[in-house]
């Protein structure tokens, strides 16, 4: 059970920004002198070994990096220094119906939403219903995704991401969706998976859901790592600091 | 190099889908829908046909038919480059937020063309049966043109792609362009008007052998120069392979430049 999933491993993450941005090439042969930037390095030598079948949490204030370092573990960006190395396949949750086409029906968007997250036909033929049940959208199934409600949209969008069958799942701030009957079907499914051995990274502020699902917590302080390791520990330090 | 291809056919599903939504979502919202595939280029060739037949007085034999061998495949050239262009602002939304190979876009963009182009060929097919020429047995050779053609568009659109994201400017130009690259190939005349001195312009644009073998196979009814066709499949192969490297250094910084 110790076989490393994921391996981040001295990694930094610098992002330009610009404070007066010449993306034309007017601009840019104007103004070259002028082309201010400021390097806001983001990570700062984050290392992480995360085992397979380990549910980890990453805490930290805002603009510590986590959402940086889940965005780094999914490849949507790359590391200035360091490496990344996944072993399995890897789903993200980072935001929700990313995908979404308002005019197409809820099934079609399924069918889409899932193609994204690398499933073939047959795959979600197989998947479609659990799909559907799981979101309790029966009754709106054929209908256009516009007319659903915020809630309703965010019901199919998570019923899709955490059908996807993946061995690492990043979860980024969305287990607030829909009401409260649905939020708890959400943790539900999330320790039926972790029963079944996936591993699964989250980023939240909800220390009760951390407490409830996580076995280890990461501690992400000015892009470093602060503290990591068993859930209450860290949770007792962190809510201590940020009193 | 098998890992790329190991990794488009894991995601053969979104590839499919986004090449149907491609075509689809070209004439969504238009009352003639499909139909527009065939009254573009129709009102496209009567617009040159005027032009250049009538007020230029060109007197090149069914120029109706002669145009149309030549602008079908060209716009099919520069809807797929122009597309290819803005592609990735376009879809900036899901590149922010979900991983998935981003060659997938612009071979999707690419693909959908070729379809259309396809369909688009049935206005060829009408023109040279309906205007009296006929068809030849030479149609055999179609599909090693639009192979070569289509891996031509393809690198250029990896190129194109990717390096718009950085530059935006070069959206713009790219339209210019293909505007003086139109004349640059023989479409509304044939190689043979262009004087001698600027011959060279035809002889090293790759276009012009495409062009040329469509019209010997459908206007012409002539076997094409095979040897120049299949040096350009060979140098386009090198182009993509070298087009896919470049796209895959800049498509890492997508996600923070769109």
């Amino acid at each position: 059970m110790s076989e490393c999933t994921i391996n981040v491993n001295d990694v930094y993450k610098t992002f330009n920004v610009y404070l007066d941005k010449a993306s034309t090439v007017k601009e840019k042969l104007l103004f070259f002198s002028r082309n201010k930037m400021e390097k806001r390095q983001v990570l700062k030598g984050i290392n992480l070994k995360i085992n397979k079948g380990e549910v980890v949490a990453l805490i930290g204030t805002n603009g510590s990096g986590k959402s940086t370092l889940l965005k780094l573990m999914t490849k949507i960006l790359y590391p200035n220094k360091g490496t990344i190395e996944i072993n399995g396949k890897l789903t993200s949750l980072l935001e929700l119906g990313a995908g979404f086409h308002p005019d197409f029906s809820g099934r079609e968007n399924i069918y889409f939403n899932a193609s994204i997250f690398g499933l073939t036909k047959k795959e979600i033929d197989e998947k479609i219903d659990n799909i559907i049940e799981f979101s309790e959208l029966e009754s709106f199934i054929e209908n256009p995704v516009r007319t659903y409600s915020s809630g309703m949209f965010m019901r199919l969008a998570f019923a899709v991401a955490i059908n996807v069958n993946a061995d690492i799942l990043l979860v980024d701030e969305i287990l607030s969706v829909g009401d409260e009957h649905f939020q708890n079907k959400c943790i539900d499914k999330m320790i039926d998976l972790k029963r079944q051995g996936k591993t699964m990274v989250f980023v939240t502020h909800s220390m009760e859901t951390v407490r409830k699902l996580c076995d280890r917590a990461v501690w992400l302080c000015d892009g470093r790592v602060k503290m990591d390791g068993d859930v209450n520990k860290v949770i007792e330090k962190y809510v201590e600091a940020t009193k | 190099m098998t890992g790329v291809f190991k990794n488009l056919y894991n995601y053969r599903e979104l590839l499919k889908t986004s090449v149907k939504k491609e075509v689809r979502s070209k004439y969504k919202n238009s009352f003639l829908g499909v139909l527009w595939s065939f009254l573009n280029p129709l009102l496209q060739i009567l617009v040159y046909a005027i032009i250049f037949s009538l007020i230029l007085n060109n007197k090149q034999e069914h120029y109706a038919i002669f145009l149309c061998c030549g602008l079908i495949p060209w716009t099919f050239f520069s809807t797929s480059i122009n597309k290819a262009a803005f592609t990735f602002v376009e879809n900036g939304n899901i590149i922010k937020k979900v991983y998935f190979p981003r060659e997938i876009i612009p071979i999707s963009v690419v693909t959908a063309e070729t379809i259309n182009f396809l369909i688009s060929t049935i206005i060829i097919l009408g023109f040279v049966i309906f205007g009296g020429i006929g068809i030849s047995k030479y149609i055999v050779f179609y599909p090693i043109i639009l192979i070569a053609q289509y891996l031509i568009i393809l690198s250029i659109s990896f190129i194109v792609s990717s390096v718009c994201i950085y530059l935006r400017d070069l959206q713009h130009f790219i339209g210019v362009l293909l505007q003086l690259l139109f004349y640059a190939v023989p479409i509304v005349y044939s190689q043979e008007d262009l004087p001698m001195q600027y011959q060279w312009i035809l002889k090293y644009n790759p276009l012009t052998y495409i062009i040329n073998a469509y019209r010997d196979i459908f206007y012409y009814q002539t076997s094409i120069e095979i040897v120049p066709i299949l040096i350009l499949i060979l140098a386009s192969i090198i182009l993509l392979i070298i087009a896919y490297m470049v796209f895959n250094r800049l498509q890492k910084g997508f996600a923070e430049q769109l």
